[in-house]
């Protein structure tokens, strides 16, 4: 009984003993690993095939869901929508509804998601900047890539932002401390930024993508995004100076059917689509199958407007007929759900734009011939005729024309370019019953100006 | 320095010397006598009355009859020790030397004595302790308080209570019975969930306010492993608190303010409901076996129409739609089925009985210094479905403690392992049952195949084709050492494990739909989860005590250490090449991991106590604690706690004690603290990234998904209480009322952010404060105590009232349309229902907007609290003789959402309550409820769906239920030779009275079995 009673003592002293010693340690740290099946910015940023895959990340988000999706809450239908590309027919709220009536609102979903995705892939790609830059683990070729990329991207989904919005925050890192107060930025401004980091990504991207496929941003690529933004701040030397590096450096397809296949010469940056999907995500959107629409369809406005025997209207107009009306839609992709290969890529930059930017920074600057031989390439590839206009005005009527039949339902240049000639009004004012001058912007989402105040003024008329 | 080392030698050497001299064997010792007698307690012989001779490891424990005995020499001292009683202590000295004649004289009344030949007969009467409410102990988590001196809010039951009651989950057994507490349950089905709210909702989130569930000291998880989309019979997931076995449970209390929760720090907010479980006791080793049978059947069945009714109905939809020739698939009015047939699919689908079965032994034994328990249970529940679906649970509960017999020192160690399987159907049948049109088809061919009556039926019963597994295995182990080196001190530490692990597997096979489709067992699937848990918890701590004349100071000193780790797996498989393979997903065409998860969670304490007592009438308690928890961002991981109670037993004070003589006790307490809550979960606070599920170039894309906030910190809950406990006549009458008012801040939600920080909310602590304040009654009365008659009554009442107090940044949230600012945090924003227009028929709701429109969310103005507003239960015990009959009847006041919130339109091809008969039908008429439509009439059907999110969904749902009544019977040992046998009948959820238009008023909802009704039988053995 004494021994028992002594070895139990003895042990329990020792136990007692070593908690105590636990208890003069409390200051043990708490940290637990991260778990295997979750991955942190922290461990991301140690390897570089895990920034690849975040980097296609963001890729693979601007084509699906985006502003620069083909899907239905893309630019390219709802600014088809807003202005007198698109018709809507559906009964249901679908995403282009309160667009196509031009009666948005500041609650309106699409506008937020607009707003939201678009910061969301800033956020992508200030957090590959941020953790790529000055890193041990990554050799300085690679980190050239990925900033060139992410510096190109942050550039890219600001102008929409600005071109939609009017002035906004131009948000360089992801410190939400910082980036919850942001205040809205002077336009200016903020081309200067945009400016500053196509500059950076300029020089930083490669001249070539090295897939082979036109599916990642090259030199060529912030190129053509800086002639253009040349071209919208009436910079016309510096935009003739880009588009012309780009053409220089690039091809051409002259075959109006192949503009829009994956192969096609003329395209400097495409999306590489989904396993699942194959092909573009625009020809579901825009392709009518049976008349009646019950979603969409191009409108009559657009659909009359080509010049007879153009050959676009030929092969990137579809119709569909009920026997007594017709209905046309975009049918630039041909390639829906079901097809069985990868024939068809949704193209973001291509080179018929560089041109008709080309020729109206020649036109302003005067050199007509110039102008005109740059018009006259879009054209002949339409089977049309050399243009017939020589005058600065005429020519850039022409332009706008050609911009119109040329670049309609892609990411909504037909509401930038009426936006920076000033002839929304002129021109949507007769044939939209619902427009407004107020509407040449797109509301702030009204949660925004709830959550920061920064954000006030609401842009006027909502 | 030599000098020191020699000087501490010689120190160890004379205590070392000191100890041997003091031990047994080198004390003289005269001779031994034998010293036996018989203790009562002036009436009734004391069963288990400790006797030891002191400082040896001689003792007895008196038996059935009251007697010990015991080898003394005269040098002894016999120390009597009984609960609830004085401690006696007698020099053997004095018993022996002269006979009972001038001895007995001078011998107190308490003591008689007679020496016979070689031994002494010494009786003994022990005295019950005047204070008798110090007699009942309370576990307070982290050290014991009696009733009487406690300075928190704690409220009780034991094992008495719950051994009334057929129930297989613990948390069934304290539904109505403590105050402050609401326990709903969700479901009738066994295995399922209780929701559980301590003094109300403190969190905004509605899966953070759980209480911390503490059993034999070692926190046991309570968040299940299970997924709910399994099974969706069981209403949520599993009840976690299943791995506890409700026979093995000695008492469970429940600490509610800042005195009792605050020393649990960060996960006390809730409250804390702490389970000990049955300990060994000294005596005779006893034996108990017991064995019980119960039958079960469904409380309530709504009134439905029968086939005529129903058939009117849809004849008067479809002419009121302007209907004349009825659709194809109309098949219940277009002669495709038998218009006389009438099935009550309540009856047919919900009508079954439960059968139970338990079966239980144990075994209880010890002497003075060792005592053990063995407990061992075995249940089997089936269900009121028409299948053959079982609940089997069975437990195994050890419990061992050894003190030395110079009391030094106390090793205590309870070991529960809990096993229970259950193969549940895989759908719920109780919405069909409710909603089958009348004269649908029947469920079998006549051949006894499945009917589908030739693709018309879709067969409720099909989906029974396939199964529900799922086994469970919780294992709790305990060890507490406890030294005592010397009188006032006390060093311990507690040990503890739990392991808990599920495996459940849910199949579809392609017979589960319609053999026309052609499908085959490619379209069969399976899901499968499992999970499992290990927590370890070390607490060592120190406990002090010092008298200092009429007071008495308590110190504790303790510091906790956890570590828990839970992985789940959950797969997916699908396209099998045969049913007969559809257990093993190796044979599956298509096999996916749905979800994949490893979470450590580490837990860091240190806390203290100091008590203070001042002659048993001024009493102060300070409790805090500092906590650390991984589940936090680096910048706030730490955090500390703290609360102060004090109590006033005014009822000692000479003015009082002297002159009112009726009351006999009367006490007034309050505290103030603050506690926490962390029950988020692990990793909130990361920036992770997932797998987009989108692929560019052929990779796997990756998105950001979160921002990373190292500031993510506790909840906070300031709970402030005040009470008066009140005793009459002797305690009689007892009545302690109070006020709590407890305000949670530091709210752990997504606050809303702007979209340019690149996400719409952070998960962060957000300013918001949630009040919750109420009154708490609890009233326990003994009306008769005479001769074998005792009849006591105790009812416990509570008045909560939550408020959001304030949530800054509301209308951005993601909450804007849940709650709002000065209103409970479970309500509802309905549109205001303003009856049906007598001209149209149709429903019609106010337009606050004045728009023109109904419309979410602007018109969804109307606020209805569904939170009870009060709730208690009414117990009575009543014995006489050997017989005992307990009953509880509980109650609750409250809203809830009626069947027009659950059955679709009336007029369509489901089934309706016989409400829906008074209905308006032409224009002029006034009736609360629309006309009937098939469907086609779209103004009515925009109609109707408002109506489920307006106030006309919403009604009375206060109920009383008898709860449970027990009356059990106790043999007279004369007639059974001596084995004690008790005889019993028990009934639970006997008796229902409510008002409510719907199923069920607990689960408010018909797509969960209601609790069934249960009685059970049974018979338990003592020998």
């Amino acid at each position: 009984m004494k021994t028992s009673n002594q070895l139990l003592e003895r042990s329990f002293k020792n136990i007692f003993l070593l908690s105590l010693l636990l208890l003069l340690f409390s200051c043990e740290n708490l940290e637990v690993e991260t778990p295997d099946h979750l991955l942190t910015g922290e461990l991301l940023f140690q390897d570089p095939n895990a920034v690849e895959a975040a980097m296609v990340g963001i890729y693979a988000a601007l084509r699906t869901k985006v502003i620069l999706t083909g899907d239905s809450q893309g630019l390219s239908n709802l600014l088809g929508n807003y202005t007198d590309e698109m018709d809507y027919y559906s009964p249901f709220g679908l995403p282009e509804e309160q667009f196509y009536k031009n009666t948005l609102a500041a609650n309106d979903p699409f506008v937020a998601e607009l707003w939201n995705g678009a910061y969301n892939q800033i956020y992508a790609a200030n957090a590959i900047l941020e953790g790529v830059t000055d890193s041990p683990y990554f050799t300085p070729e690679e980190q050239e890539l990925f900033k060139g990329e992410a510096l190109f991207i942050r550039g890219l989904v600001h102008f929409y932002l600005l071109n939609l919005y009017g002035d906004i925050p131009y948000i360089t890192t992801t410190n939400y401390l910082e980036n919850k107060s942001a205040p809205r930025q002077a336009t200016e401004e903020v081309y200067t930024l945009i400016i500053a980091d196509l500059l950076q990504a300029k020089a930083l991207l490669p001249e070539t993508d090295s897939s082979g496929e036109h599916v990642r941003p090259t030199e060529s690529t912030a190129t053509a995004l800086l002639a253009r933004i040349q071209l919208y701040n009436e910079n016309w030397e510096e935009a003739e100076l880009y588009a012309s590096q780009v053409i220089d450096n690039n091809g051409w397809e002259p075959n109006v059917e192949n503009v829009f296949l994956k192969t096609s010469a003329s395209t400097l940056w495409q999306f590489s689509p989904d396993e699942s999907r194959k092909n573009t995500i625009e020809a579901r959107t825009f392709i009518v199958l049976a008349a009646p629409p019950f979603t969409r369809a191009m409108s009559n406005i657009l659909a009359t407007a080509f010049e007879p025997a153009d050959q676009r209207k030929e092969h990137w107009v579809g119709e569909v007929s009920d026997g007594t009306n017709t209905w046309y839609f975009p049918y630039k992709y041909k390639l829906g759900l079901g097809a069985n290969s990868s024939e068809e890529y949704s193209i973001v930059f291509r080179m018929a734009e560089q041109y008709l930017i080309r020729a109206e920074a020649r036109a302003r600057m005067g050199d007509i011939a110039g102008a005109q031989a740059d018009i006259n390439k879009i054209r002949a590839r339409a089977g049309l005729a050399n243009t017939t206009a020589t005058s600065e005005s005429e020519l850039l009527t022409a332009i706008l024309h050609e911009r119109r039949v040329e670049l309609f339902t892609e990411h909504g240049h037909r509401f930038f370019d009426l936006k920076r000639t000033n002839q929304l009004d002129a021109v949507l004012g007769p044939v939209k019953p619902g427009w407004n001058t107020t509407d040449r912007l797109l509301p702030i989402p009204e949660k925004e100006l709830l959550v920061n105040p920064n954000l006030q003024p609401q842009n006027p008329g909502y | 320095m030599k000098n020191n080392y020699r000087r501490s030698y010689a120190y160890a050497l004379s205590f070392a010397l000191f100890l041997t001299y003091n031990s047994p064997i080198f004390s003289q010792n005269p001779p031994q006598k034998n010293i036996s007698g018989i203790i009562t307690d002036g009436e009734d012989p004391l069963v288990g009355v400790n006797v030891l001779v002191k400082n040896t490891a001689r003792g007895s424990i008196s038996d059935l009859e009251g007697r010990y005995s015991v080898r003394a020499s005269a040098n002894d001292t016999l120390v009597f020790t009984y609960v609830g009683y004085k401690t006696q202590e007698v020099s053997v000295g004095s018993l022996s030397g002269s006979l009972s004649g001038s001895r007995s004289r001078s011998v107190s009344r308490s003591r008689s004595l007679s020496h016979s030949s070689g031994g002494i007969v010494f009786n003994v009467v022990m005295e019950v302790d005047a204070q008798a409410l110090d007699a009942v102990v309370i576990n307070a988590g982290y050290y014991k308080v009696s009733d009487r001196e406690k300075t928190g809010s704690i409220t009780r039951i034991t094992a008495a209570e719950i051994e009334n009651q057929p129930v297989s989950n613990p948390l069934a057994a304290m539904q109505g019975r403590m105050a402050g507490v609401n326990i709903v349950q969700n479901t009738g089905v066994p295995g399922g969930g209780f929701s559980v709210r301590i003094r109300g909702r403190n969190s905004i989130r509605a899966d953070g306010s759980e209480p911390l569930y503490i059993v034999d000291g070692v926190p046991y998880p309570s968040q299940s492993l299970g997924d709910y989309n399994l099974s969706p019979v069981i209403g949520d997931a599993q009840s976690a608190l299943n791995g506890i076995d409700p026979n093995s449970i000695e008492s469970i209390e429940i600490l509610k303010d800042a005195d009792a929760t605050a020393i649990y720090g960060s996960r006390g907010a809730n409250g804390v409901v702490l389970i000990t479980t049955k300990k060994g006791k000294a005596g005779k080793t006893t034996f108990k076996i017991g064995s019980s049978t119960a039958v079960g059947t469904v409380t309530r069945r709504m009134d439905l129409l029968n086939t005529e009714q129903y058939l009117a109905m849809r004849r008067e939809a479809f002419a009121n739609d302007g209907i004349t020739e009825y659709p194809s698939n109309a098949y219940d009015v277009n002669g495709t089925w038998d218009t006389d047939r009438y099935t009550d699919w309540q009856e047919e689908l919900l009508g079954g009985t439960a059968y139970y079965h338990a079966a239980s032994a144990s075994i209880n034994g010890g002497g003075a210094f060792t005592q053990f328990l063995i407990n061992g249970n075995y249940r089997e529940e089936s269900t009121v479905f028409p299948d053959d679906s079982k609940y089997k649970k069975g437990a195994v509960l050890v419990n061992l403690n050894h003190t030395a017999p110079n009391d030094k020192f106390d090793i205590q160690f309870s070991g529960n392992y809990i096993f229970d399987s259950n193969d549940l159907p895989p759908f719920n049948l109780v919405r069909e049952a409710l909603v089958l049109p009348p004269n649908a088809p029947a469920l079998y061919t006549e051949e006894g195949e499945l009917n589908w009556e030739e693709g018309t039926f879709k067969n409720p019963l099909a989906a029974w084709n396939g199964e529900y597994l799922s086994e469970t295995n919780t294992l709790t182990a305990n060890t507490v050492l406890t030294y005592r080196p010397i009188h006032n001190l006390i060093l311990k530490a507690n040990l503890g494990y739990v392991a808990n692990t599920l495996e459940e597997s849910r199949t579809a096979p392609h017979t589960i739909y319609d053999p026309a489709f052609g499908l085959d067992s490619s379209s069969s699937s399976l899901i499968l989860n499992n999970g499992s848990r290990g927590s370890w918890i070390v607490e060592p701590q120190i406990g002090y005590d010092i008298a200092l004349g009429k007071g008495k100071i308590d110190i504790l000193l303790g510091s906790t250490f956890q570590k828990e780790k839970t992985s789940r797996l959950q797969q997916s498989a699908s396209d099998f090449p045969s049913n007969s393979l559809i257990y093993n997903p190796a044979a599956a065409a298509n096999l996916s991991i749905t979800a994949n998860s490893e979470e450590v969670y580490k837990y860091q304490a240190v806390f203290g106590r100091l008590n203070l007592n001042w002659d048993h009438k001024y009493i102060a308690n300070i409790t805090a604690r500092r906590d650390g928890s991984s589940r936090f961002g680096p910048a706030n991981q730490y955090a500390n706690f703290g609360a102060v109670g004090a109590a006033w037993i005014f009822s000692e004070e000479p003015i009082l004690k002297n002159n009112i003589s009726f009351l006999s006790f009367g006490k007034l307490r309050g505290s103030y603290g603050s506690t926490g809550n962390d029950q988020i979960g692990n990793y909130r606070f990361l920036d992770t990234y997932i797998p987009s599920g989108l692929t560019y170039q052929g990779i796997q894309g990756l998105q950001p998904v979160q921002l990373y906030n190292p500031d993510y910190g506790w909840e906070v809950n300031k709970k402030l209480e005040a009470a008066l406990e009140l005793g009459f006549f002797k305690d009689r009458i007892s009545v302690t009322t109070s006020y709590y008012r407890n305000r949670s801040s530091n709210q752990l939600v997504g606050i809303p952010l702007p979209g340019t920080t690149g996400f719409p909310s952070l998960n962060a602590n957000l300013d918001a404060t949630v009040e919750n304040t109420g009154w708490e009654i609890e009233l326990s009365t003994t009306n008769f105590q005479k001769g074998n008659f005792r009849w006591e009554n105790s009812l416990n009442i509570s008045y909560p009232k939550n408020k959001l107090i304030s949530f800054p940044g509301l209308e951005a949230s993601t909450y804007a349309n849940t709650y709002v600012v000065g209103e409970p945090l479970d309500i509802l924003l309905l549109y205001n229902a303003t009856g049906v227009d007598p001209e149209t028929g149709i429903y019609t709701f106010q337009d606050f907007d004045g728009d023109g429109a109904i419309s979410k969310p602007n018109d969804l103005k109307s606020v209805v609290n569904l939170s009870p507003q009060y709730f208690g239960g009414l117990q009575n015990s009543l014995s006489y003789a050997n017989f005992s009959l307990d009953f509880l009847f509980q109650f609750v006041k409250q809203k809830g959402r009626v069947f027009q919130y659950t059955f679709s339109m009336p007029g369509q091809m489901e089934n309706q309550p016989i409400e829906v008969l008074d209905h308006w039908e032409q224009p002029g008429d006034q009736s609360g409820q629309q006309l009937y439509s098939a469907g086609f009439n779209s103004e009515a059907y925009t109609a109707y769906n408002n109506f489920y999110s307006s106030t006309g969904s919403v009604g009375d749902a206060s109920y009383i239920r008898l709860k449970n009544i027990a009356l059990s019977y106790t043999i007279p040992q004369k007639w059974t030779m001596d084995v004690g046998c008790k005889i019993y009948v028990q009934g639970q959820n006997l008796l229902t009275f409510t008002k409510y238009k719907g199923l069920d008023p607990e689960t408010l909802s018909t797509n969960n079995l209601p609790p069934l009704k249960v009685i059970n039988a049974g018979v338990e053995l003592t020998f």
